[in-house]
């Protein structure tokens, strides 16, 4: 079968390969960027790959880390766990990759995050919120610049207990890890913030089921003054659609995820009030500083649309990943750590965040706000957004150390 | 509160049986198990967000107007997909059906992909269709009610052409007895694809309908197929009205689970399944002849 000419021409190309590896060996600092471009994850992915895309040529346009150029190296996950592992393996063995970085969905971050365990390779989480990785499968390679799934649904509970005159609330969810955390999580700090609270029996939403209207009339049939949410992407347009059709806002509040990508796909279709977002960087609610403005023009430059929460994550992440490897001196995991775990990050999200050591989650901000339609921008953003610190909202060291215990 | 999720069943149902109806409708006459139906109930959706701002946006004559012509464009897609490609497989082993059909909902997919991009779109629901009617203490949504009456017309339609005109003969017959239908003189290549753009019609209508009561994106072909070949398979493969009945059983069992058993809605729905299969192994449609 095999053709000797062949074989030649492969060999020269593969030597000729391995040359261009060599000489770019020890000068490029090789970014392992694995996320889900195809699949579920694919409008998000897209957009932190934009983010860090441009963080990455804005750092080559200075010199680069430590002099050295930043090299990114893109592996789609296809939104599988198996997948998302094996590329990340791939980008260790052949690629020896500096750092993981990119995944967007919980499941392919965890098989993402046991493969940079294992090779002890520093992994940061710029999509993915899974609290798994900061508790049962955090290693000390890891760290989480947003803020986790838990730590968001916190944020939704403070918000909803400051409204005094909600009495009842009825959650719901997806039927799945994330949406069965959230509500949980939720409803935990609800009843300790207001104990006179009636918190309903949640409701649960198959995940891809795009009919919403057999979930919205069980759940005002409670008559809640406002409805939590964990849902997101398809599943939440079509519940903030559908639910007009059952009176959801006459007759009931919605808090839910509302990030730039979600607000921009509601278009007319978006209902003017009583509709609240929790959000992880709305572009619009963020400290319009120097570097701040710099970054919405060199992105609308460069994407020609406004930056969503997932292309502002992707940018902090890698501006933080670069920070810490300065002040490190090395990319070397040993080296590196220390750096991340003691440093103090300035970004778009806020000045002086820090990352904590025993679980890896940095003290992002959640932010919550209402609905509103600003004429500046083409589609709704939110308004009177409230910012909530990410430290008092992050579970303490001794709750991860029972959870941890318990899942050995 | 029961009336209102029962709208809500029968709604979901009615959608169901409109995708179910062209895969059995295709299935009955040619044999063919269509897995790229879920791709053109999604392209059907696509054209019309394409369509809608274009004809007379806002109005219903012109949303539906869109969702007609955009169902024509999906039959033709089906019509060229039949000549070009399924036409050579009729008859030879499943699995060549299996990879072609697949392979169209690759290739749809992808092209759906390119064109409008990753992201979720938002077909606009006409003006007047939006908002609740509200009787005592209930909201019933007013667009699923027109849904479910422009699947009844589409229903009308198919059982005034399948009962009473030459090409529902034609069809009657080909479904029945194929060999005999060709030795009479039929020509089978006219039926077959005549069928195949016919049931691709009813999926891009479908999916038009559907379009602004959800989000429009490219992963809806797999959404939508799972539920639709459970409806046919409780409906008998090849039945139509088994469809129909299958589909409202479907739509009605998930939304009164819902609201009674809110974790076991879908289980019901594969118990369902199951029954049916089991009673039906010895019956008429499941025996081994079929």
């Amino acid at each position: 079968m095999f053709d000797t000419t062949k074989m030649g021409i492969s060999a020269v190309a593969l030597c000729a390969a391995l040359a261009g590896a060599a000489f770019a060996e020890g000068d490029a600092i090789k970014i392992g960027y694995v996320t889900g471009l195809s699949g579920a994850c694919s409008s998000l992915s897209e957009d932190g790959l934009n983010g860090s895309k441009l963080a990455v040529d804005e750092l080559n346009a200075k010199g680069g880390i430590l002099g050295r150029e930043i090299e990114l190296i893109v592996r789609d996950s296809q939104t599988k766990p198996d997948e998302g592992g094996k590329q990340a393996r791939e980008l260790v063995a052949s690629e020896d990759v500096d750092v993981l970085t990119g995944v967007c969905s919980s499941a392919v971050l965890l098989a993402v995050q046991a493969v940079a365990a294992e090779a002890n390779v520093p992994h940061y989480a710029v999509i993915g919120s899974t609290q798994k990785a900061n508790v049962e499968a955090f290693r000390p390679n890891f760290w989480q610049i947003q803020a986790n799934a838990t730590m968001e649904a916190y944020a939704a509970a403070e918000f909803v207990a400051k409204n005094a005159d909600w009495k009842r609330i009825q959650p719901m969810g997806y039927d799945y890890e994330w949406g069965h955390t959230s509500v949980e999580s939720f409803a935990e700090r609800l009843k300790e913030l207001r104990p006179d609270i009636e918190i309903s029996n949640p409701i649960f939403i198959k995940l891809g089921d795009n009919n919403m209207g057999p979930y919205v009339a069980p759940a005002l049939s409670t008559k809640p003054d406002a409805i939590y949410a964990a849902i997101f992407g398809g599943g939440l347009v079509n519940l903030i659609k559908q639910g007009q059709g059952f009176g959801l806002f006459q007759r009931s509040n919605l808090v839910t995820l509302l990030t730039v990508d979600a607000l921009q796909s509601m278009g007319d279709a978006m209902p003017k009030e009583r509709l609240f977002g929790i959000a992880r960087a709305p572009f619009f609610a963020l400290e319009k500083d120097a570097a701040f403005e710099s970054f919405i023009d060199s992105y609308r430059t460069a994407y020609d649309e406004y930056p969503t929460d997932w292309a502002i994550n992707g940018y902090d992440g890698m501006m933080i990943y670069a920070a810490a490897v300065e002040a490190a001196g090395s990319t070397e995991t040993d080296a590196l750590m220390p750096e991340v775990y003691g440093g103090t990050f300035d970004g778009l999200r806020g000045k002086g965040l820090t990352v904590r050591a025993f679980d890896g989650q940095m003290d992002a901000p959640a932010y919550v706000g209402a609905i509103n339609f600003d004429p500046a921008f083409p589609f709704p953003t939110m308004k009177d957004v409230e910012v909530f610190a990410g430290g008092p909202l992050m579970w303490s060291e001794e709750k991860i150390q029972t959870l941890r215990d318990a899942a050995r | 509160m029961i009336w209102v999720q029962l709208v809500n069943g029968l709604m979901e149902g009615m959608m169901l049986f409109l995708i179910a109806s062209g895969l059995t409708l295709i299935f009955g006459v040619s044999r063919i198990v269509n897995f790229a139906h879920g791709s053109l109930y999604m392209l059907g959706a696509f054209f019309t967000y394409g369509l809608v701002p274009l004809i007379a946006p806002g109005t219903i004559a012109g949303f539906f107007a869109a969702v007609l012509l955009a169902g024509i464009g999906v039959a033709l897609v089906g019509l060229i997909f039949e000549i070009v490609a399924l036409r050579r497989v009729y008859g030879s082993a499943d699995l060549m059906q299996l990879i072609i059909t697949v392979a169209l909902v690759l290739v749809i997919r992808d092209v759906v992909r390119w064109i409008w991009g990753p992201n979720s779109l938002s077909v606009p629901m006409p003006d007047a269709l939006m908002g609740a009617l509200i009787i005592g203490d209930n909201f019933f949504p007013i667009f699923p009610f027109v849904i479910f009456g422009a699947g009844l017309v589409v229903m009308l339609v198919m059982v005034v052409v399948i009962r009473f005109t030459r090409a529902g003969i034609l069809l009657r017959a080909g479904t029945d007895d194929r060999g005999m239908a060709a030795l009479l003189g039929i020509n089978e290549k006219l039926i077959f694809t005549t069928v195949f753009a016919t049931g691709a019609l009813l999926a891009g209508i479908a999916g038009g309908l559907a379009a602004p009561y959800g989000d429009v994106n490219y992963l809806l072909d797999t959404t939508v197929i799972v539920t639709a070949f459970i409806v046919v398979v409780i409906g008998g493969l090849g039945n139509l009205f088994g469809a129909f009945a299958a589909a409202m059983l479907v739509g009605i069992t998930k939304a009164m689970g819902i609201l009674y058993f809110p974790r076991l809605s879908m289980v019901l729905i594969f118990l369902i399944m199951a029954a049916v299969l089991l009673a039906r192994s010895l019956g008429r449609q499941g025996g081994p002849s079929r």
